[in-house]
């Protein structure tokens, strides 16, 4: 039997592994790197450039170097806000496609070319072909962005045997010098794009997820963003002139990178020096940014991840203290504020023995072995992430899988035809946890047909299979007749291409609403509460922020109160927004005072 | 129907320990995973271990095997009154949580969740009040798990009705328990 490769397939990063003797190996490519940046760079003339070479052309051809395609894969228009990409994302046909020059490619064939490359990679190493392979995906992701996911790996010329969530991944790597361990464990998987949390049981080699949860949009990248606005904001600070130039894309993947820097060296230094040379002409910019102000900005996003860690607990009908180890597991995990938070929700100090950036790809390499045999007397009992159910009356999603239910798993539904003679009823499949079926994600819709017959006699029976990918499939099977069919679902483009309409219609609309007095009394109405508010939180927490930010919240108060006098909406809009957005950290204050509060009190 | 307590292999009876039902389990699913199974094989073992987990799914099962009928019918009294009480919390936890949610200013809204202690207390104590039922509920299942043995006809009933009650609660605390998720997460 051939090798099965494992394979890390990260937002920023990914790896390649092997079993060699019994052991998971990550492979180097030929510059003796371990770690190849989820980087492409595509020349006008010539082959595409993948990994740390592609990496370095993300500041000189921003238009032409993409990154971060994991957060566009198998996602279509209508579901994702605005990303800051300093290249080309368009909707085709109710598809993300990224456009480079005249090329249009969807974001699993970026992500076949990185596949391709460790393929060429692990070849090379191995001196032998390798074609089969384990993909790791974040535990959260859904079918489509799965499906893509195996369709990159079979773009890249590889079968691929298994989908794996990447926190199971990490225990499998954790676990395995442990398999007569019998102990339960959350694995904490921060990474650039994605946040992931589980809950495993290990038992005398069987891994057993309890349960899964998190954010495929919430990461590492969040935190960069963060930064970026705060340089920039330094930046027009100090020379007001060159606002204009700060949107340039060139400008936004330079900063994005130096920003991207300081945030990897203040999880071990204190405060480090922002140097940007030639700035514009010869105007230098250099700025002392602390590891506290970063933290500011971290904190509301890393505090997202709180209901995440929450609601795992909570379905793995566990309480923190009889959890025995918290593994923490991507990049971001190396940020102290990120140790100190999983402290608190966990109540103890995690595990950081793992290496946040290679353990997913170990342990993608054990389930490989796992698969071809390598590896015995192990037995990994995943779980589906999210519930898979249909739209019935009223708009509502009936669930058929709940969430963390272990797969492969099937469930049924019985249909009959509502009215004598009906010959078809349309089924709308969805996954997700709101109560409205619009709220949720659709994975598409098929027709069900019915015999000609008398109201209620028809019987035809849908089945859902979800199988060790994670992956959906739908059989139905007519009861009376006797037939049995494999439903294809078909995806879902008219409706998104609808809804990006609607999303059109409505940014229309709200050009006009601007000529109304309702805005104005709106606008209003949110000063007249918002400044009494910042000034009651002044006195609960002012004493916590620098006497400069109390300076500029006094400005952007008064600029609002300027603004009341005048009857320009568009001016107190902007105001309000403003002082929104200078008195965020103060507001985390705030809550932070509260959550500390209450905590006292349950004492 | 599929017999899910023969297809683990473990006893067909209201009561099982956590322990027993996993190891059972287990010894399963490695077995069926070492000769690469049907993945049809697969989903019938976690569907059984799935449903017996469950104190009120494997009642239920074991009513339908027994008597071909899961029994059931209305929700204990004391129960009815409980429900008053969780109606009220969690309709008052939806609003307060709606208008925090619709509060776009995180100034304004950090003021707003300081206000929703007395939500919270609510919320926590009418989880207690579920947990003890719930526990309650568990100390019932063990000690008709002993009638049943004697005499399954007569217990029929009185089991039917206490995996209902589970049902209920069950779905009760996982209401209130998301409830105190979105406000965690509102903050």
């Amino acid at each position: 039997m051939s090798d099965i490769v494992g394979i890390d397939l990260g937002t920023t990063n990914s790896l390649i592994g092997v079993m060699d003797s019994g052991f998971p190996i990550l492979i180097a490519d030929r510059d003796g790197s371990r770690l190849t940046p989820s980087v492409v760079y595509l020349p006008e003339t010539g082959e595409p450039v993948v990994g740390a070479p592609a990496d370095r052309m993300r500041a000189l051809m921003p238009e032409r170097t993409l990154y971060s395609v994991k957060r566009l894969i198998g996602r279509r228009p209508g579901e994702s806000e605005k990303e800051d990409f300093p290249f080309a994302v368009k909707s085709l046909s109710g598809r993300m496609v990224l456009e480079v020059g005249d090329q249009l490619l969807k974001p699993e064939e970026v992500s076949s070319l990185v596949l391709k490359k460790l393929k060429v990679d692990a070849e090379t190493s191995l001196g032998r072909a390798v074609d089969r392979a384990v993909i790791s995906v974040p535990a959260y992701f859904n079918d489509l962005q799965r499906q893509a996911t195996k369709r990159a790996g079979e773009l890249a010329g590889f079968t691929t045997e298994r989908i794996i969530n990447e926190p199971t991944a990490a225990a499998l790597a954790y676990g395995l010098d442990r398999l007569r361990d019998r102990s339960r464990v959350a694995v904490y998987d921060l990474g650039g794009g994605t946040f992931d949390i589980s809950i495993l049981e290990l038992n005398e080699g069987i891994f057993r997820v309890l349960s899964t949860n998190g954010n495929t949009r919430l990461g590492g990248d969040d935190i960069d963003r963060e930064l970026v606005r705060l340089l920039k904001e330094r930046i027009t600070g100090r020379y007001p002139e060159l606002r204009p130039e700060l949107d340039d894309r060139q400008f936004f993947a330079r900063i994005r990178e130096i920003a991207h820097t300081a945030k990897l060296r203040l999880s071990t230094e204190d405060a480090v020096q922002v140097e940007i040379p030639f700035l514009s002409g010869n105007r230098s910019f250099s700025y002392a940014l602390t590891r506290m102000e970063l933290e500011a900005i971290a904190r509301p996003i890393i505090r997202r991840t709180r209901s995440h860690c929450l609601r795992s607990l909570d379905d793995a009908k566990l309480d923190p203290v009889k959890l025995d180890e918290v593994i923490l597991v991507g990049g971001v995990t190396r940020m102290p504020i990120v140790r100190q938070f999983c402290a608190e929700v966990f109540q103890r100090l995690p595990n950081i023995t793992q290496n946040p950036d290679e353990a997913v790809a170990v342990g993608a390499t054990i389930q490989a072995g796992i698969l071809s045999g390598v590896v015995q007397n192990v037995v990994l009992l995943d779980v589906t992430p999210l519930s898979l159910g249909i739209e019935t009356f009223g708009g509502l999603m009936n669930v058929i899988i709940p969430r963390n239910t272990t797969i492969p798993c099937k469930a049924g539904e019985m249909f009959t035809n509502a009215v004598a003679n009906q010959t078809s009823m349309q089924i709308v499949v969805l996954q997700g946890e709101r109560e409205l079926a619009k709220d949720n994600w659709e994975l598409g819709r098929f027709n069900l047909e019915f015999e000609p017959v008398p109201k209620g006699i028809a019987r035809v029976g849908v089945q859902f299979e979800i199988d060790g990918d994670g992956i959906l499939h739908v059989l139905a099977r007519d009861t009376r007749a006797g037939r049995e069919k494999v439903v294809e679902l078909s995806s879902a483009v008219d409706v998104s291409d609808e809804a990006v309409e609607k999303m059109i219609a409505e940014s229309l609309d709200h050009a006009f609403e601007d000529m109304s007095e309702r805005v104005w009394t709106e606008a209003v109405l949110k000063s007249n509460e918002l400044i009494p508010a910042v000034r009651s939180a002044l006195t609960l927490v002012g004493d916590q922020i620098t006497s400069d930010d109390q300076r500029k919240i006094d400005l952007l108060v008064l600029e609002v109160e300027a603004a009341l006098k005048g009857h320009d909406s568009q001016r107190l809009k902007k105001a309000n927004a403003e002082l929104d957005e200078g008195t965020q950290h103060l507001a985390t204050l705030l809550i932070d005072r509260a959550m500390s509060e209450a905590a006292r009190r349950k004492k | 129907m599929i017999d899910y307590f023969a297809l683990l292999g473990v006893e067909r009876r209201p009561a099982i320990t956590e322990e027993i039902l996993k190891e059972a389990y287990f010894r399963k699913s490695e077995s069926l995973q070492s000769d690469s199974a049907e993945s049809g094989e697969l989903s019938a073992v976690n569907a059984a271990f799935r449903t017996i987990a469950n104190p009120a799914t494997r009642i239920q099962h074991l009513l339908k095997l027994e008597f071909g009928d899961p029994g059931g019918g209305q929700i204990g009294a004391d129960l009815g009154e409980l429900f008053g009480l969780i109606v009220k919390v969690l309709q008052n936890a939806d609003q307060e949580l709606g208008s925090l949610s619709a509060q776009s200013s995180p100034i304004l809204r950090a003021l707003a969740y300081r206000k929703l202690d007395g939500l919270r207390q609510q919320l926590e104590q009418v989880e207690r009040e579920l947990s003890q039922r719930e526990s309650g509920l568990l100390a019932e299942v063990a000690r008709l798990d002993q009638s049943w043995l004697e005499d399954t006809a007569h217990t029929r009933q009185p089991i039917a009705q206490i995996a209902l009650d589970f049902t209920f609660v069950q779905k009760w605390l996982s209401q209130v328990r998301e409830r105190k998720i979105r406000l965690e997460e509102l903050a």
